[in-house]
């Protein structure tokens, strides 16, 4: 679910922009109270069962307690501690590693692979399209499930390896201190390249042919082209997409979970494994409701940070 | 646009500003104990029952016996059905804190006799004191002291060890080395009897081509194992105890430890060990060592029915004696006890399903299913070679006073720690001297010097 | 204009990432039909039936299958309701309610599972559908406002008009005008609400313990470790929780798709 929760962050900052736009215009609509009816009941669930909790996530973090007993009030301590832990700094430091592969390298490829497919019609697009795309509706666990198989000892990876003779090299990837966070990184490159790619399509897809052939006749090589036509047209997609993939990235959860468990050693512990770690297993409930709300204020800063990048002319 | 915005404000404090998470809610009621006189120890009378059991029991033979039991259980009592959710030990360290703080928890589970399991859930009040029980049903005839006090914490969850009983186990567990008998032979060596034995051994394999020790390690909890039983070679049994059972008096960085942690290390660097051990699960290792790949694997004895099931009577199974004694010393204790959880309305029909699934009648469908039975283990009938020769080693472990606890059993955070470190070990991540310093300060900070 | 020889690159470079996104999803096919080593996998649809007796996969499909029956109707429901205030009527302190809802989108499920369960713990409410289907509405109805509100906002105000000259009422207006003209986009969002929830994993690992309860993914996470002899059944316990979703993906994928694009671009 995470590439998928993530994909509605996006659009707010879609919303964002109609918001502002909408300003702009006329109002819509007349005055009508009877509004209130009408968004009362999602209103109301809302409210409980995430603002309020939101709320109390940051109430208990402020507090040591057991889950059982009754907790002690202990200030900033918990987010101090996420400075101060090596432990929870590493499990940081973990997210931002998988930053780079679920967000940069899938926006750079998704955008290689949407302007060299823009500039001829193909045929057969919408059946690549689905096909590409096909990862993001997986649900994450079966990808860990089959990634697992795919990273085993006698997986396909080592088979082709010792295939063409760089026996050397296999190895158990999961297991491997040095490469394990990669190789869950590269599960999230797998996931987010369709979503990146099918994003960039809807983008270059606006672009007008004209532009191209101008660009040719003035005789702009693919790079020039690139760099002057196909990436000012996606400025939004690329928002978007990593606005998407960089909360997937931060969120990485069920991944974890099922392929390394935090392992080897503590080298693929991520924030929100903590989170479940110490509030459902150890019983530290107060700090993993600071994780969570330091992970929910990052995300929140993240999105701004995109959102503005973005709008730079 | 204000107004709401200060009301939200003001929402907002009020509930910061109430009660501390924890005050008003869950938790282990003070409930009275269950005084002698209201024990039912008859099953039959307690009406219409379900108990829902979680085990970790998923193994082929384990598996096997707790099916069989749950079934005559229910025939004997058709009043009493048995839901019974397995999971494998892993997941069942990861949920079973969440479903035992639950308001309908299961009647019965299985919890890991350390201080990060039954010792944290009898500190929170979340398991029934099965003392009653234990009078009612005459279970110190059944089982020795030594075997009770695996699942016996004081009331306050502090002590281990000693108290009330909170759990009963139904198998045996030691961690010993299995060995290929085929390719033994073709080394032209008997099955080894001492560490020095087993050196010589490893060396040969190595020199043969064979892969010395088969070794899985994603699931870090097999390096805990592979530790201790290096560890039992150079530290004292006492010492082993007291850094096991979380009691002051010990030390982890001493001479002897230290050169426990560089055998691990020396033996991952001689090519003993499985190559990529950390990338492989224990599971895909047994299998392995089953199809011919390593000759030897440190496991417990929860692998005996699967591995008889695989290789029949090719597979032999040794604990090696500690050096300037005579005795086998060896890592293990109980199968994970059988508690009763504190919220159940059924504490009666769970007490009996316990007492059901552990007495000796059932100790010989443990056996009849290839395991191991905590109890009357050489009263068995035991076709097999290989499980005749663990029981053997049970018999001879346990009567000589060599079992030695599992190293996580020491602290709440000793599994996770000990885990992470030797798989940090063992890769080269840590050095052994680094690794022990970490262990040192975790006990430190647990005994309180 | 354009050459065959870039004509063949294009060609080249989409079969690549299509071999790259589907080898893994094949492999795992073929290995939930081939036989084990361990021999209690035959191979075959044999291993299907072996993994939903197994795994209990009847069970969890069942469950599966209720979570988001229930929240994509709710979620959906309630989000055209609310899209429907805050794109056609103006009330005060709604630009307030709005930006409140639109935070929730934000906020990740790791920050509200703690607190959620601890709190629904007290009230007795883990363990039950309750607790695993509000929260979820909870967080589609964020987007769901999001998104229904945006095809209101572009909703023809003539018809509107005319809905009313005729007499309508603002209910009518939207059950007998609006929602049947907005159908691509409550597809789009009923699509949309329905995978996330299927493929939610964290909160039903948190809020609920009971067997019964129990969602298809989590079911396949535990018979990994349960089931410990052999990939076969473990495979075919993967395709059976990927399939509902995939199937509903390959026959609608123009929704999904678009509903991805617009969702995140529209504006």
């Amino acid at each position: 679910m995470s590439a998928a929760e993530a994909q509605t962050a996006a659009s707010a900052a879609a919303a964002d922009r109609s918001a502002r736009r909408e300003r702009r215009g006329a109002p819509p609509g007349e005055p009508r109270r009877v509004g209130y009816v009408y968004v009362a009941p999602a209103l109301v669930i809302y409210a409980v069962f995430l603002l309020f909790p939101l709320v109390r996530a940051v109430q208990i973090s402020f507090y040591k307690w057991d889950g059982l007993t009754l907790g002690g009030w202990v200030g900033l301590r918990n987010y101090a501690d996420i400075l101060a832990d090596p432990a929870l700094r590493a499990a940081f430091g973990h997210a931002a590693v998988l930053v780079v592969f679920f967000a940069l390298i899938p926006t750079a490829v998704g955008l290689v692979l949407a302007s060299v497919v823009a500039r001829a019609r193909v045929r057969g697009l919408t059946f690549f399209r689905t096909v590409i795309f096909l990862p993001q509706v997986v649900a994450m666990v079966v990808v860990a499930v089959t990634w697992r198989q795919i990273y085993a000892p006698d997986g396909p990876i080592n088979d082709v390896l010792r295939f063409v003779g760089l026996g050397d090299l296999a190895r158990g990837w999961l297991g491997d201190f040095d490469l394990a966070l990669p190789a869950v990184g590269m599960v999230g490159t797998w996931v987010s390249i369709g979503l990146c790619f099918v994003l960039f399509l809807a983008g270059t897809g606006k672009i007008p042919r004209e532009l191209y052939e101008a660009a040719r006749i003035d005789g702009a090589g693919p790079i020039r082209e690139f760099v002057s036509v196909t990436l000012p047209a996606v400025r939004n997609e690329i928002v978007v997409a990593l606005t998407l993939t960089v909360i997937a990235a931060l969120r990485t959860f069920d991944l974890v979970y099922v392929t390394t468990g935090g392992g080897p050693g503590n080298a693929t512990t991520v924030p929100s494994y903590e989170v479940y770690r110490r509030a459902f297993e150890l019983g530290a409930v107060g700090s993993a409701a600071a994780i969570g709300v330091t992970l929910t204020a990052i995300i929140l800063l993240l999105n701004l940070v995109i959102a503005r990048i973005g709008e730079q002319p | 646009m204000r107004r709401p915005h200060c009301a939200a404000v003001a929402l907002t404090a009020l509930v910061i500003a109430a009660c501390a998470p924890g005050s008003g809610s869950a938790g282990g009621d003070a409930e009275t104990p269950y005084g002698a006189g209201e024990i039912n120890t008859d099953p039959a009378s307690l009406g219409e029952v379900t108990l829902t059991v979680w085990d970790q029991e998923v193994r082929g033979g384990q598996d096997a016996q707790i099916e069989a039991l749950n079934a005559a259980f229910q025939d004997e009592y058709p009043n009493i059905t048995i839901e019974r959710v397995s999971r494998s030990f892993e997941d069942l360290q990861a949920t079973l804190r969440l479903a035992i703080t639950d308001d309908e928890p299961p009647d019965v589970v299985q919890a890991n006799n350390g201080r990060a399991d039954m010792g944290a859930f009898v500190q929170a009040g979340l398991l029934t004191n099965l003392d009653p029980y234990r009078a009612a049903y005459a279970w110190p005839d059944r089982f020795p002291t030594s075997i009770l006090s695996y699942s016996s914490y004081t009331e306050d969850g502090v002590t281990f060890g000693e108290g009330s009983l909170w759990g009963l186990p139904q198998m045996g567990e030691v961690v010993g080395f299995y060995y290929n008998k085929a390719l033994l032979a073709q080394l032209g060596i008997d099955a080894p009897v001492t560490w020095d034995d087993l050196d010589a051994a490893l060396a040969a394999a190595k020199a043969a081509g064979q892969l010395p020790l088969q070794f899985g390690n994603l699931e870090a909890w097999p390096g805990i194992h592979l530790f201790g039983a290096v560890q039992s070679r150079y530290t004292p049994a006492d010492q082993i105890r007291d850094l096991g059972f979380g009691r002051p008096g010990a030390e982890w960085t001493t001479e002897e430890n230290l050169q426990a942690a560089q055998t691990l290390v020396d033996w991952v660097d001689a090519g003993y060990v499985t190559p990529e051990f950390n990338g492989i699960t224990p599971d895909d290792a047994w299998q392995a060592f089953a199809q011919g790949e390593g000759v030897f694997m440190l496991g417990g004895t929860w692998l005996l029915a699967d591995l008889m099931d695989a290789m029949g009577d090719d597979v032999g199974f040794t604990v090696l004696i500690a050096p300037g004694t005579d005795m086998p010393v060896a890592t293990g204790g109980t199968s994970l006890p059988f508690a009763v959880t504190d919220a159940t309305e059924d504490a009666d029909a769970a007490a009996a399903y316990i007492d059901y699934i552990t007495s000796f009648d059932a100790m010989e469908i443990v056996t009849e299913k290839g395991n191991l039975p905590v109890v009357e283990a050489s009263e068995q009938q035991v076709s097999a070679s290989l499980q005749g020769e663990a029981f053997a080693a049970w018999d001879a472990v346990t009567g000589s006073d060599g079992l030695l606890p599992y190293l996580d059993y020491a602290t709440p955070n000793s599994y996770d720690l000990l885990t992470a470190q030797v798989q940090a070990l063992m890769a080269g991540e840590t050095e052994p001297s680094e690794f022990l310093e970490q262990l040192q300060a975790e006990y430190e900070s647990f005994v309180g010097g | 204009m354009i050459s065959a020889r870039e004509r063949t690159l294009n060609y080249v470079v989409l079969v690549v990432f299509a071999v790259y996104a589907l080898y893994p999803l094949v492999m795992i096919v073929d290995l939930a039909v081939s036989p084990d080593l361990s021999g209690d996998a035959a191979g075959g649809l044999a291993n299907f039936e072996g993994a939903w007796e197994q795994g209990r996969f009847g069970t969890y499909l069942r469950s599966s299958v209720v979570v988001s029956a229930i929240t994509v109707s709710i979620a959906t429901f309630l989000s055209i309701l609310s899209g429907y205030a805050f794109g056609t009527m103006r009330f005060p302190g709604r630009a307030l309610l709005f930006w409140t809802m639109l935070v929730g989108i934000m906020v990740p499920t790791e920050a509200i599972v703690v607190p959620l369960y601890f709190d629904l713990r007290a009230l007795d409410l883990t363990n039950t559908y309750v607790a695993l289907i509000l929260p979820q509405v909870a967080q589609s109805v964020a987007f769901g406002t999001f998104w229904m509100r945006a095809y209101f906002l572009s909703s023809s105000r003539d018809v509107v008009e005319a809905a009313r000259i005729d007499g309508a009422g603002h209910w009518q207006t939207l059950w007998r005008v609006l929602a049947p003209m907005g159908r691509p986009a409550i597809v789009t969002l009923t699509l949309l609400i329905f995978m996330w929830t299927w493929n939610e994993f964290l909160i039903p690992l948190v809020m609920v313990t009971s067997e019964n309860l129990r969602t298809a993914p989590l079911g396949l996470a535990f018979f990994q470790g349960q089931y410990t002899s052999g990939v076969a059944l473990l495979a075919a316990g993967a395709v059976i929780v990927a399939l509902p979703v995939v199937i509903v993906y390959l026959v609608l994928q123009r929704h999904f798709i678009q509903g991805i694009v617009e969702g995140s671009t529209k504006g």
